[in-house]
């Protein structure tokens, strides 16, 4: 069961123009994930979502405060699905399965069992070239889950795709993430989604502080069109009319 | 009441024969030819000195098949092609795997950017005869000589190109290789090296050029068997449908090379990019729902 303990974490970028003011990513936040739960990070634009991901999966540093991934004793093993699918274009899809994993033909029956799950059997020998925005996206799921992580991470994995690909990817993720019950961090701007997806929802608000902690609680796999789930939807995008008052035209 | 008749116009003409020959790629190459040959002819009777197409054509045949050229001398093309082949072959293997070493490092590592990029621009301006004329006067008349003159000036071409290949791979196919903890050698073969393919058949398309160039000089110089060398035989002894031939040798040793053998591999090398099948994905995506 995977931990995820963040300590007053902070991060500052320096100022973009000579002159100008540094920017606040992550305003000093602490939070705890831990088990088998959907967490959907939620927010606006610049809110400090997608630099939470890269600080946890060690591709940023933090300006101040401590984050630990944890398996038991041990650091975490990650997966990450990214905005877009950052396949290898000069690789096979079954390649590019294979570059994240270093254990041979196992490993290969692994993947192409991952692949089959999210319905692209057929695309072993295609590149990504070959292939739909959507199917991409897939390959790129079904990579991050064929690593089998002890934490998931996704940043917005749908927001490139159209509405109809990406409800039916979201139905895939659902599928995927009923039969391998990882720990998934979500980060997503859509709250429609993450009301769908998620155990809980982390919202974020500008200048990157938790704004609110919500726990769902029902059952999987959920359907957007769900009374339930519509319900919830509309109370928690009321709290973010709450967050954002200065933003709204007079 | 009348309609006022439209007036069609008429579709073009289809090509004559000789402009679609012309336009096709086989008969344009063909027509230069042709036209470099006849204007070579006719050069011939202008300056009476410069040896004509045939003359160097009877030259090469008798210099392939080992013939007499008149008196003791006899052809001798594969024991000189030869030699220079092996020279050229090691000194452009030196210069292409220091090239692409340094290449990625420059294009990894500010450090060893600040410390690397000026000298590698600074060797990549030196003329090639600058290094014949430098290894003969450092290792004398030796087969050290041109091959390290093939290798310095190879080298340059190849480490400017990789770095900035290396320089161009996108962020994202960084970050995720980092986030997935993918090893580094792993990285090295994955990642860098497609991703600087193009660049590395741009520096070795050129590297090829100028060391082949390089190796002429060399043994031109401080040769006692080799292309440049007969080269130079037969520039010493006025036998210019000598000289000319063996100049058509490394002409055209630079073209097969390029025609044969960099575009078959830059072909494979890119089998990726040709394999679009739109029509094919269209239908596949009707069968998976999306």
């Amino acid at each position: 069961m995977a931990k995820v303990a963040i300590d007053r974490l902070s991060k500052t970028f320096p100022p973009p123009t000579k002159g100008g003011d540094p920017v606040v990513a992550i305003g000093d936040i602490s939070l705890e994930v831990e088990g088998n739960v959907f967490v959907s990070i939620v927010g606006p634009s610049g809110c400090g979502k997608s630099t939470l991901l890269n600080i946890l999966s060690g591709v940023e540093t933090p300006t101040r405060g401590n984050v630990s991934v944890t398996e038991g004793e041990r650091p975490a093993h990650l997966g990450y699905v990214f905005q877009d699918a950052r396949l290898l274009p000069w690789r096979t899809v079954m390649d590019n399965m294979m570059y994240v994993r270093d254990d041979g033909d196992a490993g290969a029956a692994k993947a192409a069992r991952y692949l089959d799950m999210v319905g692209l059997s057929h695309t072993h020998e295609m590149f990504p070239g070959q292939l739909s925005g959507g199917m991409q996206q897939r390959v790129g799921i079904a990579r991050a889950f064929s690593v089998e992580p002890d934490l998931l991470l996704m940043d917005e994995p749908f927001s490139h795709l159209d509405a109809i690909t990406a409800r039916s990817l979201r139905d895939h993720l659902q599928e995927l993430w009923s039969a391998t019950r990882k720990t998934v961090l979500f980060v997503t701007h859509d709250v429609v989604e993450a009301v769908q997806l998620s155990d809980r929802i982390i919202v974020l608000a500008p200048g990157g502080r938790i704004f609110d902690d919500i726990t769902i609680d029902l059952p999987h796999p959920r359907r957007a069109a769900d009374p339930k789930v519509a319900t919830l939807q509309a109370e928690i995008l009321g709290r973010f009319e709450e967050m954002q008052p200065a933003s709204t035209p007079a | 009441m009348t309609v006022a008749p439209v007036a069609i116009p008429e579709a073009p003409a289809p090509p004559g024969r000789i402009r679609h020959w012309l336009r096709s790629p086989v008969g344009a190459q063909v027509t230069a030819a042709v036209v470099f040959i006849g204007a070579w002819q006719l050069l011939t009777l202008i300056a009476p000195r410069v040896p004509g197409p045939i003359e160097v054509v009877q030259f090469l045949y008798i210099e392939i098949t080992g013939g007499s050229h008149g008196g003791i001398v006899r052809g001798q093309f594969f024991q000189h092609f030869a030699i220079t082949l092996q020279r050229f072959s090691l000194g452009l293997l030196i210069g292409f795997v220091g090239g692409l070493f340094v290449g990625v490092l420059i294009g990894v590592s500010g450090l060893a950017r600040a410390l690397l990029n000026d000298t590698v621009l600074v060797l990549l301006t030196m003329p090639a005869f600058v290094w014949a004329f430098l290894t003969t006067m450092w290792f004398g008349i030796t087969w050290q000589a041109p091959v390290l003159t093939v290798a310095f000036t190879t080298f340059p071409f190849v480490a400017i190109n990789v770095a900035q290949g290396v320089r161009a791979i996108t962020p994202e196919l960084k970050h995720m290789s980092t986030a997935f903890e993918v090893g580094r050698s792993k990285q090295f073969r994955h990642l860098i090296v497609p991703a600087v393919a193009g660049y590395i058949f741009a520096g070795l398309r050129f590297a090829i050029i100028v060391g082949w160039n390089g190796i002429l000089l060399s043994e031109w110089f401080s040769g006692q068997a080799g292309v440049g060398f007969r080269t130079r035989y037969w520039f010493d002894a006025n036998r210019y449908r000598g000289f000319v031939g063996w100049v058509i040798v490394f002409i055209v040793f630079i073209v097969v090379v390029d025609r044969v053998i960099l575009n078959r591999l830059q072909k494979r090398a890119f089998h990726w990019r040709d394999a679009s099948e739109a029509d094919f994905i269209e239908i596949e995506e009707r069968q998976v729902g999306l």
